[in-house]
Parts: C-alpha cells; sequence; structure tokens
C-alpha cells in the first residue's frame, strides 16, 4: 500500500561490535534491523525458513502474500547474515553469550525461564537481552515490534557503556505532559467494518478520526507562527542556526524581526514556554554582533530620535498661581475645573501627565483638553499635588529593536526629569510606555490614564444611553494588569456602551501588528496581525492604544480609541494620520501647548520653501508604504532646485531628482510648474552611489 | 551584481543638458563594495537611478548583504 523503493542505504561499515538474533520473528527481526542500522554486524539464527514469525499468520487475512515477502526481502537486501532452519538451544545460547558482544532472544517459547528487567530488557548483567513474546507475555504485534526496537537500544548501550536508563521516560507506555484541550471538539464515531477487514476507504476513514493530538496552542493564537509555519522548538533550532552561522545567508532573520513580543504564546502554553524573551535576547545579540537588518528597524528608530529630540520632547510643572491669575475671575472660575485647579496651585508636582509619542501624535487636540481635566480632577482631590506635563518618547522602539546601546539614554532623561520634578507619579496613556516604565524604570510609580479618568471622574461627554455594542481589543502590553482593563470596561460601560467580550481579550489580548516593531521590519506580517483580530469580532472595535486603532482602521475596520468616546463623537475619524502628519502634529502640540497653557512663544525653526508640493492620494499612500516622509521630499526636490541636480525627461517633461539624507537616498519625480511641484513618483534606497 | 542594470533611457542631464552614458560606477552598502555600469551624466558624474533599479536590483542586494 505505502511501499515505495527505499534509498540505496548508506553503508555504514559494521564494526560497532557482534550481536546475534536468536529468532526471525518481527521482533527479531526489528531488532536486527535497528542494530544494523546502527553500525552493528547482525547474525540472525532462525528455526524456520522464512523471517516474520508471527506476521505470517496473517497471510491472506488482511495481509497480502506479495507484500509481506516484499517487505521481508527488505531485510534480506540489508547483507546481514541469516541461518534459516537453525534451531537454538539454551546449550547454544550460552555458546553465543561467550561468542557475541550481545545477544537477543526474540522467540516464542523458551526451556529456561529467564527474569527480564521491565526498562532495558537485559537479563541481570549480562549481554542477554530478550523481546518478542516472552517479555510481552501476549500475542500483540505492536508490542512484539517494540520491544525489537527497545532492546535494541538496550544492546546499543550495553555494548557502548552508556547508561542504560537515562532519558528513556518516552519509550512504551508513558503519561504525556501534553494537555490537549477537547472541549470544543466533538466525537465521530467509530467506523464500522462492512467485511472482515477494513476496506481502505474504511481504513481512511477510522484513521481521520485520529486528532493527532499534539499541543498547538500557541500557534492557534499566533498568526506569525502560523504564517512561518513553524513550532516554537522548530523555531528555536532557526534561531541558533541563525546565531551561529558564519558563512552564507542569515535566512531567519526576517522571521526573528516578525514577532511582536506580545507574549501570548507564553499565556496560552499549560507549560509556560513563551517566544518574546527568546527572540528579545537575540535581536540584542544580533545588534551587538552587528548582524541585525539595517532596515528592519531604522525608521521606526529615527522617528524615536525625533520624538525625544526638542522638536517634542518638553517638560514643564503645571502653570503656577501667578502665571494664571487672568482666569481667577468670575465666571470662569466657577465653570472651569482646570482654572480652580490652578487656584489651588501648591507648587508640587504630584503627578506627571506623559501621554506618549504616538498617542500625541494621532490625538494631538485631546491632549491639551485631557491635561485640563487632568488638573481639574485631580486638584479637586488631592489639593496638594499638581499635574505637570512631559511630552516624549519611552524608547519602547530600542527595545523591541534590541538597542540596548539606546536604552540607557531614553531611560536617563526620564529618570533626571523625575528626580528633578520631585518624584511625582507618571499619568501614562500609553500601554507601551507602561511595560517600558516597568522594565526599565520601576522605581517610578506610574498610574493608567484611564485609572484616572474612572476613579476621578470622566470629562463631560454627551452621553446616551444604550447606543451601541462594542467589542474591545485590549492592548497586549496591558495583558498582566488587570486595573487597566477594568478601568477601560468601566468607562465604556458609563458612557452607554454594552461590551461583547472577544475570545483573545484581558490576559490573552492578541497585537495588532505594531509591537515589536513588526510593521516596520515586515509590513505584511503585520497587516496579518490586524485581520486576524478584525476577522475575529463583528462589532466595531474600541481599542486604548493609539496604534491599535491604526492597525485596525488601516484594515478598514470601524475602530474607536477610547477617546474618541470622550472627546470625540461616534462618527470619530476612521482615517489615521500619515507618519509625516505624525512628525507634524508632535511638533504642533508642542508648540500649541506651550502657547495656551504655558503662554511661551516657541521660536519655530520650520524649513520654508519657495515652491508648493501637490500631491495625489496614490503618492501619499505609496510614501507610506516606503516609509518615506514629507520633510525628504521637501529636501530632494529643494535641493534640486537650488543645485540644478536633476534630470530631465523631454518626452515627459518630468524631473527627476535625488538626495542623500543621512543613510538613505530620495528619489522624486515630479512636474514644474512655475512654483507649483507635483509630484509624480518617489522611491529611495540605502545603497550609497560614489559619484564622481 | 550583474551588469543587467542599464537600460537606455531618454532621461538626460538637466544641468549638463547631456545624454547620459554607461559606465562602471562605484556603489557601497555595508561591507559591500561593488563596481557596476549605470547610467550617468557624462560631465558632472550624476549617476542616475531608475525605480525599477532601485526596488529591483539594488533592494535585493542590500537585502543579502543585511543578511550576511
Amino acid at each position: 500500500m505505502g511501499y515505495t523503493t527505499p534509498k540505496k542505504p548508506f553503508l555504514l561499515p559494521k564494526n560497532k561490535g557482534n550481536v546475534a538474533i536468536i529468532g526471525g520473528g518481527l521482533s527479531g527481526s526489528v531488532a536486527a534491523v535497528e542494530l544494523d542500522k546502527k553500525g552493528y554486524n547482525v547474525t540472525i539464527y532462525e528455526k524456520t525458513n522464512r523471517l516474520g514469525g508471527c506476521l505470517w499468520e496473517y497471510e491472506g487475512k488482511g495481509l497480502e502474500t506479495t507484500i509481506l515477502e516484499e517487505e521481508l526481502l527488505v531485510i534480506e537486501k540489508k547483507g546481514m547474515s541469516i541461518f534459516y532452519n537453525t534451531e537454538v538451544t539454551e546449550e547454544k545460547l550460552q555458546h553465543y553469550i561467550e561468542k557475541y558482544d550481545a545477544v537477543y532472544l526474540g522467540v516464542g517459547s523458551w526451556s529456561k525461564a529467564y527474569t527480564i528487567h521491565p526498562e532495558t530488557f537485559q537479563v541481570n548483567d549480562s549481554s542477554l537481552f530478550i523481546g518478542g513474546k516472552l517479555q510481552t507475555q501476549n500475542h500483540s504485534i505492536i508490542f512484539s515490534a517494540s520491544s525489537g526496537k527497545r532492546a535494541a537500544v538496550s544492546i546499543d548501550r550495553y555494548i557502548t557503556k552508556t547508561s542504560m536508563l537515562a532519558s528513556r521516560e518516552r519509550e512504551g507506555i508513558f503519561e504525556t505532559k501534553l494537555e490537549y484541550k477537547i472541549d470544543t471538539i466533538k466525537p465521530f464515531e467509530t467506523v464500522v467494518k462492512t467485511s472482515i477487514f477494513y476496506s481502505e476507504d474504511e481504513l481512511k476513514e477510522e484513521a481521520s478520526r485520529c486528532l493527532k493530538c499534539q499541543c498547538d496552542a500557541c500557534i492557534k493564537a499566533c498568526v506569525h507562527m502560523q504564517r512561518f509555519n513553524i513550532t516554537p522548538d522548530r523555531y528555536i533550532r532557526s534561531i541558533n542556526h541563525n546565531e551561529r552561522i558564519v558563512l552564507g545567508n542569515r535566512s531567519a532573520n526576517t522571521m526573528i524581526n516578525s514577532c511582536t513580543e506580545c507574549g501570548l504564546c507564553k499565556e496560552v502554553c499549560p507549560i509556560g514556554i513563551g517566544m518574546a524573551d527568546i527572540i528579545h535576547a537575540t535581536r540584542q545579540s544580533m545588534v551587538e554582533r552587528g548582524k541585525m537588518p539595517l532596515s528592519a528597524h531604522d525608521f521606526a528608530l529615527k522617528d524615536m530620535q525625533f520624538s525625544q529630540s526638542d522638536a517634542f520632547s518638553m517638560v514643564r510643572k503645571q502653570p503656577s498661581k501667578e502665571q494664571s491669575k487672568n482666569l481667577f475671575y468670575y465666571p470662569v472660575i466657577a465653570f472651569s475645573g482646570y482654572a480652580r485647579g490652578l487656584y489651588k496651585g501648591s507648587g508640587k508636582t504630584g503627578y506627571l501627565f506623559y501621554p506618549g509619542c504616538q498617542l500625541s501624535a494621532t490625538h494631538t487636540d485631546f491632549i491639551g483638553e485631557i491635561y485640563k481635566h487632568l488638573v481639574g480632577v485631580i486638584k479637586a482631590k488631592e489639593a496638594d499635588n499638581d499635574v505637570g506635563l512631559y511630552l516624549g518618547c519611552c524608547g519602547a522602539p530600542a527595545d523591541w529593536a534590541g538597542r540596548v546601546d539606546l536604552m540607557p539614554e531614553s531611560v536617563e532623561k526620564i529618570h533626571k526629569v523625575w528626580e528633578e520634578m520631585g518624584e511625582p507619579t507618571f499619568i501614562l496613556a500609553c500601554s507601551s510606555c507602561a511595560s517600558t516604565f516597568e522594565k526599565y524604570l520601576p522605581m517610578v510609580k506610574t498610574i493608567s490614564l484611564w485609572e484616572v479618568l474612572d476613579t476621578y471622574g470622566l470629562p463631560t461627554t454627551d452621553i446616551k444611553k444604550g447606543r451601541r455594542v462594542l467589542s474591545i481589543h485590549d492592548a497586549c502590553a496591558t495583558r498582566h494588569d488587570a486595573k487597566i482593563h477594568e478601568s477601560v470596561r468601566s468607562i465604556v460601560k458609563t458612557l452607554g456602551y454594552s461590551i461583547e467580550e472577544l475570545e483573545y481579550s484581558k490576559e490573552k489580548a492578541k497585537c495588532c501588528g505594531y509591537g515589536g516593531l513588526v510593521a516596520n521590519a515586515n509590513p505584511e506580517q503585520a497587516e496579518a496581525f490586524a485581520t486576524d483580530l478584525i476577522n475575529a469580532s463583528e462589532q466595531d472595535i474600541l481599542v486604548y492604544c493609539a496604534m491599535c486603532k491604526d492597525a485596525m482602521v488601516k484594515g478598514h475596520k470601524r475602530a474607536f480609541h477610547i477617546l474618541d468616546l470622550l472627546y470625540g463623537t461616534q462618527d470619530a475619524p476612521q482615517k489615521m494620520p500619515t507618519l509625516s502628519q505624525r512628525q507634524n502634529n508632535r511638533k504642533r502640540l508642542k508648540h500649541q501647548l506651550l502657547k495656551e497653557i504655558w503662554n511661551e512663544e516657541e521660536s519655530t525653526v520650520n524649513a520654508t520653501y519657495d515652491f508648493t508640493l501637490h500631491m495625489s492620494d496614490e503618492i501619499v499612500t505609496l510614501m507610506e508604504k516606503r516609509f518615506i516622509l514629507l520633510g525628504d521630499v521637501e529636501k530632494v526636490v529643494d535641493h534640486s532646485l537650488t543645485c540644478k541636480e536633476r534630470f530631465f525627461n523631454p518626452e515627459t517633461s518630468d524631473y527627476l531628482a535625488r538626495l542623500r539624507v543621512q543613510n538613505v537616498t530620495y528619489w522624486v519625480k515630479y512636474e514644474e510648474h512655475g512654483s507649483d511641484i507635483t509630484v509624480k513618483d518617489v522611491y529611495s534606497h540605502r545603497m550609497e552611489v560614489v559619484e564622481g | 551584481m550583474s551588469d543587467q542594470t542599464v537600460t537606455p533611457t531618454v532621461w538626460m542631464c538637466d544641468k549638463c543638458h547631456k545624454a547620459l552614458v554607461s559606465q562602471k560606477v562605484k556603489v557601497r552598502y555595508l561591507e559591500g563594495n561593488f563596481e557596476v555600469e549605470l547610467l550617468k551624466c557624462p560631465t558632472c558624474n550624476m549617476v542616475f537611478i531608475s525605480e525599477d533599479l532601485a526596488l529591483g536590483k539594488i533592494l535585493e542586494v542590500e537585502k543579502s548583504l543585511e543578511d550576511k
């Protein structure tokens, strides 16, 4: 049935020792083949004129003669010495024990009773091993074959003088550590035979009832492992190989950079094995050895650098009473919690609101509102604690990228602010910030914005009862923070929504695909993560992480950030800012807040150009896909106009210009009409061209 | 990189008003240094790289150098 011609065996020298097999039945044949494979010189003594023993009892009863003969011929062809019609007696046996390095006895009955070790099938400490019916004491074909194979392992260990018992727990019948969940599986009835034996189709159907029970909880939960069709053990082997390779391609790089490090695999594993720590350590090692592909995280790290620069980063204490005295008049003071909060200013920063870089970029216009609200509600309850504001990036991208070298700078900066501000509690709006703080700044007390809002009070919103059902997609970084899960649900309910929980929520939250910088290193993989989430929810999705919303909206799923519900309307935009807009939004936010709240005018050093850029939606989409910023396009065009370094196409009258910015060369194709520049194409490469 | 990088083009140097010529040009990325035939302006030496080349052959070479 399943017979194929075996590959020509690789002939090993049979010099590991001499073994006699007494009885060429099933168990004896199995033992002989196994030992031959291991490199022993095997001699079989068989009482009858053929091998196979009890197998012949099935001849014509489900086993065709030709198949039996073919299979047994395979053994004969191996080149072992086989003596047929040779009966062995107890006396002869003793002689063989003397003559051979080991003897396997696999006959149906024997004149003398031996005590057989239940695990090794060895007789005392001798070179005699017994399997087959004498050992199994039954007629089972499976036990018989098993005893031959296990005896062969013992004989090999005996002759090579290795431990007879070590690491043999998984031989024979043993209790598995596998925890296989069958609660969602419907049982199938046994397939009934229509004759004495199963027909081929019946047999296939009966065999298909087998669940092939292996633990795949992590793979079921993880789109990444599914996409790379890999199990954790093979994954670890690939990493090991990738790490050790000296010459040749590191083929697992993309896979290693496609894990979100979300930790779900560990969460669903019955024995708590997770890939996140392994992958994180691997990325660090790749960076240390200079083997991390530069393009994987370059854009994200530059974006982080931007957010940590003065373009966005700033720290301010709550505006002092003196600064704010123009607000302290009726009716402002009566109606504005914020004004009353400022009036109670103590000068001691008890809290520092840290909205993070992404939320500031996507929900820019809410940040000032939230800040004012926080001052109002917190000061109403804790007159002593002022609320400050800190814009910046926690450094999560560097952590994900394995850039241990960049972490101290990020962390020390935050730590210094924390100390200088008198060790305030950080109010965090971003779950990735929360993880970074927990990991690198454990001394800093933090609380989530959602918990603060739930505890101190929500901003005034138009609450209508019974509006809609939402599914909450929890941020994967918060999986162990039950307080955040509760606060978010409490807020959502207060706002009049009902919640349809997802299968993978709270501690089993899935990642949207942004985690681990997967959206940078492998955008298709990130998309697959988002699609998986989108497919799991029929309802609109509520998120409380800016990047989760981004992932959902990109997949055309209606999604709301919890701030959309608190400050916007139900019709919150289902479009997210581009990478360029994000950087601009951050810059704008700092500028606006300084002006509105602290009455400070920033001296802006924004580049201004003499041309106006026009770009279609297609070009904007292309730029997003290719991680090209508007600022870079502007630099290329400006340089080409100033230096006339550009190509001209006389057929289309288009210009094509290039400029190297840091480690990337950007190319822009455009049409020029006076000061109007219409961009027609953008692309880039990292390879440096040496001109001249 | 193979020499399959040069396909004739109508693009010309805007500054020098010259047609582009195919010449060996040095390119480098990470630890890789190569000489390849590329189109360039014979006068100012500005090198022309098309979108197909940037996102095709060049990207391929970049990736393989990154995985080395």
